[in-house]
């Protein structure tokens, strides 16, 4: 059973792989702009935890701006998305200028916040 | 807020004419000195030690003690600066004198030597209580001791003692040690030793009790050892100093003269101790030695030259307080590495050593504590023999303003980094975003 286990693994894998090399150029770009915000905030974390919570307002800034950015991303993929049914009738455009004004506001707040 | 020097200002103005007849060292010139004697004959017996007084420039005024012309103020203003009373058979004194005017006398400031010896009387032992100096109630009681008499005790029963345990004070005793040892016959006392104003200067040796030499010994007696004071001092907490002896022979010329062995020790001394004892301490009871004055506490801000009404926490600053000491003719810088200066809000927070330069300047700088408040800057010092110092000066202290906290805090970098390298890529995302093909 574990070989079974193992090969069902790589399988699922190697399939996932595939599908995901079939989405569009653009829902990748924004995967690798979710992806380089998560690690962002995951380097403030481990550092915070290294050296304790001194400025807290400046590590929640700092958190906060990589968090937020990442779910400005996700929203703008799932309205950019052409597979996804509910927001066939919303032009990309629109969606990726809420994006960049959503953006603005947040990195003018984190500002504020950063001390 | 006022400090020492102000007041003291401002007293002297009001009090002037008050204070150029007091015994101020301020105003050395008038040092009156009234002599009580109940025998004229002390005058020629005690001679050395009133000629050296008058050679320090003391104007000495001898009565009697029964005299009743006797006053020691008239129409508010006193008319003596020291007293000095050799009168312990004296049961009343004449004039306006008691023992009430005598202690108002010391409140004053004014100093007092006071001698008692065998069958002092009661108004003696009374103005010895109220100096914190308990002489034993037995009135015919003598200091005896069987191992330290001296061997010229002509009596035999070893009331001559020839006594070495002085209090170790250069101040109180002088420079030079006084190596003969002090010739004495009197009575006992002692001192109560939760009362900090009273020092023992000469004490009796363990082997010295307080007894009627002529009659047996029936019980144990009360004072013994060096319990048993034979000469104390007393400073007051408005420094005017009183001595207290239980020997009027201490101060004569014949113990002055004579040369003392102690029993049972081969040193032979030509010359008692007496004389330099008798006389280094009345140096220091009127004041000619450790007699201190302290003013002029300056405090300000590292690299300024003016008092700030208000300090911040974590400020630099720099205090100094000039502190003089008479010598008898001047002022002299008082030189010494024990002054401390205390910054104090309920419980000292700064406690520093001064240093001196030894012109009198004491300084030293520190950083303010980190706790908001108001503070005092707290010089007290007590040293054994001197005057008291208490100075104190008042000082708020603020914490930081808003705008005064550090602009960038180093720990916080790596989250400042963080929030421009999202807007930044924010940035590039959406510029590739949109003109990717």
């Amino acid at each position: 059973m574990a070989r079974s286990t193992s090969k069902d693994a790589q399988d699922l894998f190697h399939s996932l792989r595939s599908a995901y090399a079939a989405t569009p150029t653009n829902l990748k770009l924004i995967d690798l702009y979710v992806c380089f915000a998560v690690f962002t905030a995951l380097i403030q974390v481990a550092y915070m935890a290294l050296v304790g919570s001194f400025p807290f307002n400046s590590f929640l800034s700092g958190v906060l701006s990589c968090i937020g950015t990442a779910v400005l991303a996700v929203c703008l993929r799932i309205q950019v998305n052409k597979e996804n049914k509910e927001f066939k009738d919303l032009a990309p455009e629109r969606a990726f200028a809420d994006f960049v004004l959503c953006n603005l506001v947040l990195h003018l707040v984190i500002i504020n916040f950063l001390g | 807020m006022m400090n020492i020097s102000r007041s003291v200002s401002l007293i002297s103005l009001f009090l002037l004419p008050l204070l150029s007849f007091s015994f101020s060292v301020d105003n050395p010139t008038d040092r009156r000195v009234l002599v009580l004697l109940d025998d004229l004959s002390l005058k020629s017996s005690h001679s050395i030690f009133f000629n050296t007084l008058k050679s320090r420039g003391f104007d000495l005024d001898f009565k009697l003690a029964e005299d009743s012309k006797l006053a020691l103020q008239r129409y508010g203003q006193y008319l003596y600066d020291g007293l000095i009373i050799f009168a312990p058979s004296t049961e009343r004194f004449g004039g306006s004198l008691d023992s009430k005017s005598i202690a108002d006398f010391v409140d004053s400031g004014r100093d007092l030597i006071l001698s008692a010896d065998t069958s002092a009387s009661d108004l003696i032992r009374g103005i010895s209580t109220e100096c914190g100096v308990d002489f034993d109630e037995d009135s015919s009681a003598m200091v005896i001791d069987h191992t330290s008499f001296s061997v010229s005790d002509v009596d035999g029963d070893h009331t001559l003692i020839a006594a070495e345990d002085l209090v170790k004070s250069d101040v109180i005793l002088g420079k030079t040690k006084i190596e003969a040892p002090v010739l004495f016959r009197g009575v006992a006392h002692s001192l109560n030793p939760t009362n900090n104003l009273v020092l023992k200067v000469l004490s009796a040796s363990p082997s010295a009790y307080s007894a009627n030499p002529s009659s047996k010994l029936l019980s144990a007696p009360q004072l013994t050892g060096s319990a048993i004071s034979l000469v104390s001092v007393m400073q007051a907490r408005n420094n005017a100093r009183v001595v207290i002896s239980g020997s009027l022979q201490l101060f004569s010329d014949r113990l002055f003269r004579s040369g003392v062995q102690k029993a049972g020790s081969p040193n032979k001394y030509e010359k008692s101790g007496n004389e330099q004892f008798v006389t280094e301490l009345s140096k220091w009871v009127f004041h000619e030695r450790g007699h201190l004055k302290a003013g002029n506490l300056v405090h300000h801000r590292v690299g300024e030259t003016d008092e700030p009404a208000i300090y911040r926490i974590k400020d630099d600053l720099e205090f100094s307080v000039e502190i003089f000491e008479w010598s008898g003719k001047s002022w002299e810088p008082y030189v010494a590495n024990d002054v401390q200066v205390q910054f104090y809000m309920m419980s000292p927070y700064v406690l520093k050593t001064l240093s001196t330069d030894k012109k009198g300047l004491f300084h030293t700088s520190f950083k303010v504590p980190d706790v908001y408040g108001v503070f005092q800057f707290k010089v007290e010092y007590e040293k054994l023999g001197y005057t008291t110092l208490s100075l104190s000066k008042q000082i708020p202290v603020r914490p930081y303003r808003h705008n005064e906290y550090e602009r960038f805090i180093p720990t916080a970098y790596p989250y400042y980094g963080a929030c421009f390298t999202t807007m930044a890529g924010f940035f590039v995302f959406s510029f590739v975003y949109l003109y990717h093909k």
